[in-house]
């Protein structure tokens, strides 16, 4: 269920910016979400396109980029990319020591009309 | 993940996986300006609109959860202020939690002022139960939500007068999923799991087992009925997460209890000084 609470940070942010920037509509909106973030893109697609009802992203074109993870791997320092959080090093089968990426959930962009 | 209410989308707002997904590079440092911009000139779609309007992006590059964060950081600030140790425990329902408390409660009253904040979905239940045991609480029901953010933390501070040097307990939502996300301003994460729960809990849930700091595992006078092997739930738990430290206890027997109390008291002391 957070994302529909995340959905709603999301239509607040983009209605703070469209202010801002005196936009005459939000034509996209571009979002990341790393497959590690704790998101799950459907359900907050669902949850987005239910609460942007009346609001400044009601037409919007909702832009999702999945971002997969990386590991920097114990043994041989290599980066690797991960599709699970248990994956290992493709090279010597070691887990990472460190993840490196795949948390992000963050709005990227607006693409905004303008006068 | 947990349920969404399961409503359909609303004709108005059209989703779709874009078609660029795979070949997008996460470049931040370009900029996403060029990168987005070039993707739309392969679209085609918005090419009448450019004779009486403008498309402009505006690059952001905003954390979703920064709103939560930057309030968690505030919440963290106050409680380093008044050297408050702040605790957020979090677990599935029915490890086990709100008898861990009563338990603690009633043994650390005397030496310590105690507080609780108790996230529930509905009921008033288990503040009942803690403030039995002695100690203030505040109840905070989520409705349908699943789990504490940092703002309700900051609204349920303003009710608890907290004096300095105490203990905050906080019992977040019995669910591993959502409150792994959400930073409380806590100075450690407990997790409580329970010996009737599967070994491989830690790489089901590893989000939660990774932002936690403390484990503890409860109910352990059942050992001798389940199957639960410790040192195998402890393996995966430390591939999750090889920082993770591990306390056996039950709470129903008081069994590792006077561990647990002596880590408490020991996190205590070592919050930051300013």
């Amino acid at each position: 269920m957070h994302e529909f609470s995340l959905a709603g940070e999301v239509i607040k942010l983009a209605r703070q910016e469209a202010e801002k920037n005196k936009a005459l509509a939000v034509n996209e909106i571009t979002i990341e979400v790393g497959n590690f973030s704790g998101i799950e893109a459907d359900a907050f697609e669902s949850a987005l396109g239910l609460l942007s009802e009346g609001s400044v992203l009601e037409k919007t074109h909702l832009n999702i980029v999945k971002i997969k993870g990386k590991g920097i791997c114990s043994a041989c320092y290599k980066e690797f990319e991960m599709n699970q959080r248990m994956d290992t090093c493709p090279i010597c089968n070691s887990f990472p020591s460190e993840i490196k990426g795949g948390n992000e959930f963050r709005v990227v962009s607006l693409m905004i009309e303008e006068e | 993940m947990c349920d969404t209410c399961g409503c359909g989308k609303p004709d108005g707002f059209t989703i779709h996986d874009p078609k660029h997904t795979h070949e997008h590079e996460h470049t931040h440092e370009n900029g996403h300006t060029h990168i987005h911009a070039h993707k739309h000139e392969n679209e085609h779609d918005h090419g009448h609109d450019h004779e009486h309007s403008h498309e402009k992006v505006i690059s952001l590059n905003i954390d979703i959860l920064s709103q939560n964060n930057i309030t968690a950081g505030m919440n963290r600030r106050f409680f380093e202020g008044r050297r408050v140790l702040c605790l957020n425990m979090v677990s599935s329902p029915g490890s086990g939690k709100t008898t861990m408390l009563e338990k603690t409660i009633s043994h650390l009253i005397s030496s310590r002022k105690l507080y609780v904040i108790e996230g529930d979905q509905q009921t008033l239940i288990d503040t009942e139960r803690i403030e039995k045991a002695g100690a203030p609480a505040i109840q905070i029901n989520t409705g349908s939500g699943c789990h504490l953010d940092a703002h309700m933390i900051e609204a349920a501070l303003k009710k608890l007068d907290l004096e300095t040097n105490a203990i905050l307990f906080i019992e977040n939502v019995g669910n591993l999923v959502c409150p792994a996300m959400f930073d409380l301003g806590e100075y450690k994460r407990v997790i409580v799991i329970s010996v009737t729960e599967g070994e491989d809990k830690p790489l089901k849930y590893p989000n939660m087992f990774e932002s936690s700091h403390l484990c503890i595992i409860n109910k352990s006078d059942l050992l001798p009925y389940v199957d639960f092997r410790t040192e195998e739930f402890t393996k995966n738990a430390s591939l999750v997460n090889h920082h993770l430290e591990f306390i056996t206890v039950s709470a129903k027997t008081g069994e590792g209890m006077n561990i647990w109390y002596d880590w408490i008291l020991r996190q205590s002391d070592h919050i930051p000084r300013y």
